[in-house]
């Protein structure tokens, strides 16, 4: 186990490196420079002294290599991840800041999508195409279907019409205030849990049929165990393997991709940082937040596979 | 029913329709203010967070989000809005009308010859409240000013020669500063007094670190508690304010409201559903097509609308073929029907002619009527006369030319079309090519952008709409405006002590840029303001200086029982 | 998006008859995914002779005839610019063919490309590939497509290769678990062990026993390909407008003026939700069919 583990995190490095370098170079090739945007918010004449001295202010004026090696050394020694061009504010701020708020929607909304999906899964699988079956599946499918930004507008409108109730846009930390915080943070959870539960009840009940058929379970009905017993004791543990790959697999999406939540429901996360840093060519943002998705999502995928190592001791060894 | 009653009951609406729009005078000018509660605000820049926290930046939006917290020497006279009888009605976001200017830190001003000076006697007793960590209280002096001065001076993202016109400025005493001009610039208080540049940091924020917002301490009204990125600012009363103001006509200690909150919402859905919820006390920025749904469901708003502070236009570059042919430019302006877009478009909600000069600027704005005829006929619907001028001036057959517009506008994106569809009636094709908001931007500033140019231009004030866009070199110049003779014209205002004769001049550049049409000159739409009844000695005034609703904010109070009567 | 770890294959058996045999199957045993699969069908025809069946241009501005609702003239209503919705519905229904058939037709190649390297070649090739995998779906697809859209200008083209790549590698790995099934299988080696070449085995054996994933991963994949569209569309990175896709009028005008013509957000909506949602139940009663292990206890 313990060289399972090393070896994948010695693999985690190359992949990073490589992951560091394409963000940071593709980042200054994107048309419109951070310099004409700032220089565009003074009206007066932009004559090249401004010009140049603005890029030398901003470290911009080093060549690339030089810059990259700045940064990187920066994170590797100091846990420094830059400034932003912008505010000046360090990145590690902004990061502390923001991280734990996707990182707690993320979890909500994952919470929700399994509170869903394994019922509906296991439903359909033991009354397979069955009314029943049809009806849960396309419940889940077609919160799947509507996209999740309409679903987010009409959620946010019209309980405002039709009660004068609408949700609290005003964040206040966890920490600060648990109650004020999940009060903003829930519906958006639960919007994003329903539309990621449709992959996973697929999934469950896949693997859920594939478990029924197995022939350990025909010997307990034979046996004549209960179905509960059958169901709970024997299918369950197996079919949940794959649902928890599955976790890793929505990873990216839950800490870098909610940004339609974050937008609608004002929540300060990643997905927000990312966009509006892109939009602003803020460098030293978009490249250290990037990096750290690819890491957490890296980090989540092997928890993921270790943990699938543990449900299934036939997967260890690979 | 018969014709009296018809008409009496089409006076009652346009009466109620008016009073809708108008704000309520008599049930405020009874009660005394009463001080406390939040005020929670979605400000004209509700979907963007504060950019910079320090002066140093240059940052357009400092005095937007430091305006309560930072003071500058002079600032609007709120008294002469229109609100309470005056003229103005404080829309204009980088201008502030030469009769409504009053001191802030300054208490009072004189200008001396040999060489040509400015004293400015600084108010006693302003204090800066204690910040632990950052400073202890003391009272504001003029080191402080020159400090501040020279902090925007040398810094290195300072706007080359935005000072130039001023040799030194110095502390003669502890409340003197004195200015000394190189020579006159008709903007000298816009530069620094009142502009966006011109709010006065103490040396204790600056080293402790002024971009952090933490360390942000001013003597203003407010203090700033809490920053979330992206969601909100919060400001806190100042215990030891010197301000106050006569409202209704008691003396009261400035500012009324405990907190104010600046909300952040990128969302426009999301921030109309606050304001209807009432978790917004102030909405300003409501676009027409969103006014109708708001009355219906939330009637209680009290409701103000101004013309958009930004000119839109679609520029045509004066240094590529054919649009070097003023004949050409007349022609595409001659072919779109903006009566049409007025009506149908904007629904009604928007104003022909608003641009370059504003018509908040009073005394430098012409109404079309007053224009010359070959201005007027800009602003009509001729596309018979347009394909004539593009056959005198050797393209018959019309031409295709690239249209560039940015996809961070759904209002431009709808337009575009809507042009292309004119344009093809007289023979002129586009070629669309939406831009991402970075991409757009640095199209105009490297002066890389295409022929055709779809943007909005913010107004500023008179002088500088016509500076920023028709000068020489300028970087919201997409048209590449370049004559020497006009530029002479600018040097010339800038020179000028003597307002009216500025107005005059000014007054004569505008007919001319009119007329040589480097833009197709396109309708301004209204933007709406809402607040809840609850909201008091507050009428939809929006800056008391250049991007400035700090001192605004300060004067409003909240009718808490009121507001709990109503259910909120 | 819709994705799934793993589906076990058949091998490839009589082709012809078992097409109908299986149609059969499918409209008897699999009701809803039939229905599905039928307005699956009609999406494509709707979205393939859009130009015949739109009774007014995709872009035809009239704006006295703003915001009208539906009626005989116009049975989906109007925009705010005049423009008829049903045709612009129609021609969103071409559009969305274009972008989800390309895209996803992308991503299958993408996908079978990388499942079959990795999966049949196995070894150090396998180990190298699957890393790149995980580092490029580390990667919120948001940054890739944002940056993309920004060095190539929002635009038809750039978003089918972006979402036809990104899509591609992340169901690389069920095409993958599904070549290295079937690799075990005795007829494979067989093949290996007479000296047929490697191209040939890839052609004639592993490729038709993984049709049915790859069935599967299509249909699914269109409706993904939609769904993220209007993503990006919310966004302001979609197609750009005047274009009229499903996601950029439902995200665009529709939520604007959703109060004075609810129309303009229901007919995009309905048309994109239906579609969606088709997709996705025809592609479970595919997968249902043609997956031994899903089988119930007939």
């Amino acid at each position: 186990m313990q060289v399972y583990l090393a070896r994948r995190l010695i693999a985690l490095i190359p992949a990073l490196f490589f992951a560091s370098l394409i963000v940071f170079v593709i980042v200054r090739l994107v048309p419109g420079s951070i310099i004409d945007m700032m220089l565009s918010q003074n009206d007066v004449g932009a004559d090249k002294l401004s010009r140049d001295q603005l890029i030398q202010t901003l470290g911009l004026d080093r060549p690339m290599w030089e810059q990259y090696c700045r940064w990187i050394g920066g994170i590797l020694l100091h846990g420094d991840f830059g400034r932003s061009l912008w505010q000046n504010t360090p990145v590690s701020e902004l990061l502390r800041a923001r991280l734990p708020v996707t990182f707690q929607l993320g979890l909500m909304a994952l919470i929700v999508a399994l509170l869903i999906a394994i019922p509906i899964g296991i439903y359909s699988a033991i009354r397979q195409d069955t009314a029943g079956d049809y009806l849960t599946r396309s419940f889940s499918i077609l919160m799947l279907a509507v996209p999740s930004f309409w679903m987010g507008t009409m959620v946010m409108v019209f309980p405002s019409i039709w009660w004068g109730w609408s949700p609290q846009v005003k964040f206040v930390a966890f920490t600060d205030d648990p109650v004020q915080n999940l009060r903003q943070m829930i519906l958006p959870a639960v919007i994003l849990g329903t539309a990621l539960s449709a992959v996973t009840m697929r999934l469950t009940r896949t693997m859920m049929l594939e478990v029924l058929r197995q022939d350990y379970i025909r010997t307990a009905w034979a046996k004549g165990l209960t179905e509960k017993l059958v169901v709970v004791r024997h299918a369950l543990r197996n079919a949940m393997i794959p649902v928890v790959t599955l976790i890793g697999l929505q990873a990216p999406i839950l800490i870098g991709g909610a940004v339609i939540m974050e937008q609608i429901f004002v929540i300060p996360g990643m997905g927000l940082l990312l966009l509006d840093a892109i939009s602003q060519r803020d460098y030293p943002i978009i490249t250290s937040v990037s990096l750290v998705i690819g890491l957490s999502v890296m980090l989540i995928n092997l928890a993921v596979d270790l943990g699938y190592g543990l449900l299934d001791p036939k997967a260890r060894y690979r | 029913m018969s014709v009296t009653r018809a008409a009496l009951r089409l006076a009652a609406a346009s009466l109620a329709v008016t009073l809708s729009l108008a704000t309520p005078l008599s049930a405020e000018s009874e009660q005394p203010p009463k001080p406390g509660g939040t005020l929670e605000v979605g400000t004209v820049y509700v979907t963007l967070s504060a950019l910079s926290w320090d002066s140093a930046d240059w940052n357009w939006k400092h005095n937007h989000d430091t305006g309560q917290v930072y003071e500058q020497l002079f600032v609007a006279d709120l008294s002469k809005s229109r609100r309470l009888g005056g003229k103005h009605p404080f829309y204009a976001d980088g201008w502030i009308p030469s009769d409504a200017i009053r001191g802030e830190l300054a208490e009072k001003w004189e200008w001396k010859q040999n060489p040509l000076r400015l004293e400015i006697n600084l108010r006693k007793g302003v204090m800066f409240p204690d910040k632990p960590g950052v400073m202890a209280a003391r009272e504001l002096v003029a080191d402080d000013v020159v400090f501040a001065y020279n902090r925007l001076e040398k810094s290195p993202k300072k706007i080359s020669g935005y000072f130039d016109h001023l040799e030194k400025v110095e502390a003669t005493d502890k409340h003197t500063v004195v200015f000394t001009f190189k020579n006159y610039n008709s903007e000298w208080d816009f530069r620094f007094g009142w502009g966006f540049y011109s709010g006065i940091v103490p040396k204790e924020v600056a080293d402790a670190g002024a971009g952090n917002w933490k360390n942000v301490n001013g003597t203003g009204p407010f203090q700033l508690a809490e920053f979330v990125q992206g969601n909100s600012n919060t400001y806190v009363k100042n215990p030891v304010y010197w301000g106050t103001e006569k409202i209704n006509g008691v003396e009261t200690k400035l500012p009324l409201v405990d907190e104010v909150v600046f909300r952040t919402i990128k969302d426009e859905a999301t921030y109309l559903t606050a304001l209807r919820t009432a978790k917004l006390d102030i909405l300003e920025t409501i676009r027409w097509s969103a006014v109708e749904e708001l009355k219906k469901n939330a009637p209680q708003l009290q409701w103000s609308k101004w013309l958009n502070m930004s000119g839109t236009f679609l520029s045509m570059r004066v240094d590529t073929k054919p649009f070097d042919d003023i004949r050409v430019r007349r022609a595409l302006n001659l072919a779109v029907n903006k009566r049409e877009i007025v009506k149908e478009y904007y629904g009604g909600n928007a104003e022909l002619f608003a641009y370059p000069q504003h018509p908040d600027y009073l005394g430098y704005f012409e109404p079309l009527e007053a224009m010359p005829e070959s201005v007027k006929e800009l602003f009509t619907y001729n596309p018979e006369k347009a394909k004539k001028l593009l056959a005198e001036a050797g393209v018959p057959k019309g031409f295709t030319f690239k249209v560039q517009v940015c996809s961070c506008s759904p209002d431009h994106i709808d337009l575009i079309p809507l042009l292309a569809a004119y344009f093809e009636q007289v023979g002129v094709k586009i070629e669309i090519q939406t831009m991402e908001y970075g991409a757009f931007l640095s199209a105009m500033t490297s002066k890389t952008n295409a022929a055709g140019y779809l943007m909005n231009n913010g107004h500023t004030n008179p002088t500088t709409t016509i500076r920023k866009s028709f000068i020489r070199g300028q970087v919201w110049n997409p048209s590449q405006w370049s004559d020497p003779e006009y530029d002479k014209k600018m040097d010339a205002v800038y020179l000028e002590q003597d307002e009216s004769k500025r107005q005059a001049m000014l007054k004569e550049m505008t007919r001319e840029i009119l007329d040589k049409a480097p833009y197709v000159w396109l309708p301004t739409p209204y933007i709406f303001t809402a607040w809840w009844p609850w909201v008091k000695n507050y009428g939809g005034e929006l800056r008391a200086g250049a991007a400035r609703p700090g001192p605004i904010y300060a004067r409003i109070w909240i009718d808490q029982d009121l507001k709990k009567k109503m259910g909120h | 998006m819709a994705l799934v770890t793993d589906i076990a294959v058949i091998p490839a058996g009589k082709e012809r008859s078992s097409v109908i045999h299986f149609l059969v199957r499918l409209f008897r045993e699999k009701p809803l995914g039939a229905a599905g699969g039928v307005i699956f069908i009609l999406f494509l025809l709707c979205g393939m002779f859009a130009d015949f069946l739109a009774p007014y241009g995709m872009n035809q501005i009239s704006p006295r005839n703003r915001l009208l609702p539906p009626s005989w003239a116009y049975p989906f209503g109007t925009d705010n610019l005049g423009r008829d919705m049903l045709s612009r519905c129609l021609y969103g229904a071409q559009l969305s063919v274009i972008i989800a058939f390309t895209a996803a037709t992308l991503a299958t190649v993408v996908s079978v490309a990388i499942g079959i390297l990795s999966g049949y070649l196995g070894g150090k090739i396998d180990l190298v590939t699957q890393r790149f995998v995980d580092a490029w779906m580390s990667f919120p697809a948001l940054i890739i497509l944002l940056v993309v859209v920004s060095v190539l200008g929002p635009g038809l083209p750039q978003i089918i290769f972006t979402l036809g790549f990104l899509l591609g590698i992340g169901s690389s790995r069920i095409i993958r678990s599904a070549v290295v099934s079937v690799r075990e299988n005795m007829y494979v080696h067989a093949a290996q062990s007479i000296g047929a070449s490697t191209h040939r085995i890839l052609w004639r054996h592993i490729l038709p026993n993984i049709m049915p994933p790859i069935i599967v991963l299509f249909t699914t994949q269109v409706g993904a390909v939609i769904l993220v569209e209007s993503s990006l569309s919310f966004l302001g990175l979609g197609v750009p407008p005047p274009t009229p896709t499903w996601g950029g009028m439902l995200s665009g005008s529709g939520r604007t003026f959703m109060f004075q013509g609810p129309w303009l957000a229901l007919a995009p909506g309905l048309c994109l939700t239906v579609v969606v949602y088709a997709t996705n139940v025809f592609g479970d009663a595919l997968r249902d069919l043609l997956d031994p292990r899903m089988r119930g206890s007939r």
